[in-house]
């Protein structure tokens, strides 16, 4: 990007050298167009479209509605909040799993990654589908719980706000582990042994070693988990079992039960709208902790 | 060249230095750290394999060896990284074997500086204090005291990335030192500073600890970092110590091949003791030596440094005198070094101060060398 914005710069100022210019970038834009033009006519387009479809014969009817009714307030209030608790489990899972996999002596960390992508290998129709058969209340969970005496009646796992939050972290684990994992690896381990050198026990070489420079992956892999949970659909579709509802499988009901495109395509704006807000809010959280890294 | 001042400065008294300074008896109070028998296994690798050392209180002890010979092993052992298999370690007096680092209260500055990339080098200095819980003013007080002593006054508020090299270093010390502790330890602290930094932070590092009277164990792989910066050096090798003593005992009159090879450049001669005061070099001649309780038809080596040969003019005599001509000149700036090849059968390598007016000999140039028993040192061959 520096790159093609200095020869920018240069092709203003030095009009003479322009032609020049441009002849150097043709072999550069013949690799990359075919890629542009199918991001230009599958994605780009459609977006313009439904952001077209949101406003309607002129009206922002869709978007007041968005915002203002309480139900469909609700229902982005919740979409944030249940982003915010699947990053956070994640974080709390994943930080332990991320550190032993940078850690661990030779075959470990291999064995460890295989099985943090093993999730990958299956369709997350599947997956979720095979949550449903565990969780239910004749499902294979409460049943060992049953069995075992250790609950007198089935627990609620499906169709609730518990539901959601298993499959939604199952899906989204690794994308935790993963950007933690890339950080973890790069902090020198001289740092954790000087600071226990100076006299730091245990949890103070994690409070103020580790975890400030673990702190950029921190960052990454919340804004990962957070961006992929609010767009969510198919897990809290059929783990909510219509109870829990997020933005998405708000906007998907719009369209298939009610046809109601401009609003649907209101709803997809807002969303697109958060989805940006968190992006840039955390990147420049992640500005402002550079300097750690 | 600090090396060389010190062979060409002082004479070797003719007495043999003891091979162990822990012949030398501290009294219990003076020491600050004691190793006893400390012994560290890797699988099969005997890391250390019995090492007894007794540092003195103010005292700057330094490890020297090739890598691998334990010196590493032996620091992490100190400073409570390593847990040794056997033996024991004593801080002022305490036994402290299987102490965490952070209850030793150690001061360590590592090879790369280990500094906190996240912390301005002010807290940096202040983590050990508030580690301990000194109060914050007070904690300020003694991190500007201690930027002052290594030269950093006004550089607290830098982040380490912002420090050369050298000022990266001298905050590592800083934090090593401003909680005053008990022993200090440098593992190849120099190692990744140029040349001409090195010498300074040397003399710099040895001023500080002198100056704080701080015990010190310095470790490292340069014999003449080793000299500059030591009150003794231990030479290490496969795990054990092969030689204690001063730095200048260790110099001149090392006790083994080993010690004697790692010491910088010298002439071992092989021979042959026949009687007390005399030998016979392999392939015939016979030369005066030092006096040793040795047996006779023992095969020793006999050790002349590159300096101890003299060139005999016309009339000068000496105890050992050798004929023979130059057959390589490596012409070193103040100094010359020649290979000369003796009439007698055998070659030596000597290096003369370079005198313009005289200019310096030329590949082929008859001369005779001589030196006296005291020039060389008698190494047991085995």
């Amino acid at each position: 990007m520096d790159v093609t914005g200095s020869t920018l710069r240069e092709a203003v100022a030095v009009p003479k050298r322009s032609s020049r210019a441009w002849r150097a970038h043709v072999p550069w834009l013949a690799f990359v167009s075919p890629a542009l033009l199918f991001l230009l006519v599958l994605f780009v387009w459609p977006v313009l479209r439904l952001m077209l479809a949101s406003v309607e014969g002129g009206s922002f009817a869709a978007y007041e509605k968005a915002l203002t009714d309480g139900l469909y307030v609700q229902v982005l209030v919740d979409t944030a909040l249940i982003a915010a608790y699947v990053s956070v489990i994640c974080l709390v899972l994943g930080y332990p799993v991320a550190h032993f996999l940078s850690t661990a002596r030779a075959p470990w960390p291999m064995i460890g990654i295989v099985f943090v992508l093993l999730p990958f290998w299956t369709s997350i129709l599947v997956r979720t589908y095979a949550w449903m058969v565990l969780l239910g209340r004749n499902g294979i969970i409460n049943r060992l719980l049953l069995e075992g005496g250790i609950v007198s009646s089935p627990l609620p796992l499906l169709n609730n706000l518990t539901g959601v939050l298993i499959g939604m972290v199952h899906v989204l684990l690794p994308y935790m582990i993963f950007p933690l994992y890339a950080v973890m690896r790069r902090v020198d381990p001289g740092l954790l042994s000087a600071a226990e050198g100076l006299g730091a026990p245990g949890w103070q070489i994690f409070r103020r070693i580790y975890l400030p420079l673990t702190l950029p992956g921190v960052l990454a892999g919340v804004t990962l988990t957070y961006i992929l949970s609010i767009g969510f659909f198919i897990t809290p579709a059929l783990l909510g079992g219509g109870k829990v509802i997020m933005i998405a499988v708000l906007i998907e009901s719009q369209v298939r039960q009610f046809l109601a495109w401009d609003f649907a395509a209101a709803l997809s704006v807002v969303l697109l709208a958060m989805t940006l807000v968190v992006y840039f809010g955390l990147k420049r959280l992640f500005r402002g902790d550079l300097h750690l890294a | 060249m600090a090396a060389a001042k010190i062979a060409s400065g002082q004479s070797a008294p003719d007495i043999r230095a003891p091979d162990q300074a822990s012949a030398v008896v501290l009294a219990p109070d003076e020491i600050g750290l004691a190793v006893s028998a400390v012994v560290r296994r890797f699988g099969k690798v005997v890391a250390l394999g019995g090492v007894d050392l007794a540092v003195r209180r103010g005292e700057l002890l330094t490890l020297l060896g090739p890598s691998g010979s334990g010196k590493t092993t032996l620091l992490k052992v100190i400073a409570g990284f390593e847990i040794p298999d056997e033996g024991a370690v004593f801080l002022d007096g305490r036994d402290v074997t299987f102490a965490t680092p952070a209850k030793r209260g150690v001061g360590m500055v590592f090879q790369n500086y280990a500094l906190f990339p996240h912390m301005s080098i002010a807290d940096n200095i202040a983590f050990p204090l508030e580690m301990r819980k000194v109060a914050r003013n007070e904690a300020r007080g003694r991190v500007e005291r201690a930027l002052k002593l290594v030269d950093l006054t006004g550089l607290g508020e830098r982040f380490p990335r912002q420090l050369s090299g050298g000022q990266q270093q001298r905050a590592a010390l800083a934090r090593a030192i401003v909680f005053d502790p008990k022993l200090l330890l440098l593992d190849e602290p120099f190692g990744a500073l140029d040349r001409k930094l090195r010498e300074q932070m040397q003399l710099e590092v040895r001023r500080l600890q002198q100056k704080l009277g701080l015990t010190a164990v310095f470790v490292t792989h340069d014999q003449e970092e080793a000299l500059i910066m030591s009150d003794r050096i231990a030479v290490m090798e496969q795990g054990r110590i092969a030689q204690l003593g001063t730095p200048q005992q260790v110099f001149h009159h090392p006790t083994s091949r080993f010690v004697a090879g790692f010491m910088g450049e010298s002439n071992l001669i092989r021979a042959r003791l026949t009687e007390p005061g005399s030998a016979v070099v392999e392939g015939g001649p016979a030369v005066r030596v030092r006096e040793a309780p040795l047996g006779s038809n023992r095969e020793v080596g006999l050790l002349l440094r590159l300096e101890r040969p003299r060139a005999l003019g016309d009339g000068e005599v000496a105890e050992n005198e050798f004929p023979g001509s130059v057959s390589e000149v490596i012409y070193l700036g103040e100094a010359v070094k020649y290979r000369i090849r003796l009439d007698a059968g055998f070659e030596i390598v000597v290096r003369w101060p370079y005198r313009e007016a005289k200019g310096a000999l030329a590949v082929g140039d008859r001369l005779r060398v001589g030196w006296d028993r005291v020039d060389a040192e008698l190494i047991e061959w085995t």
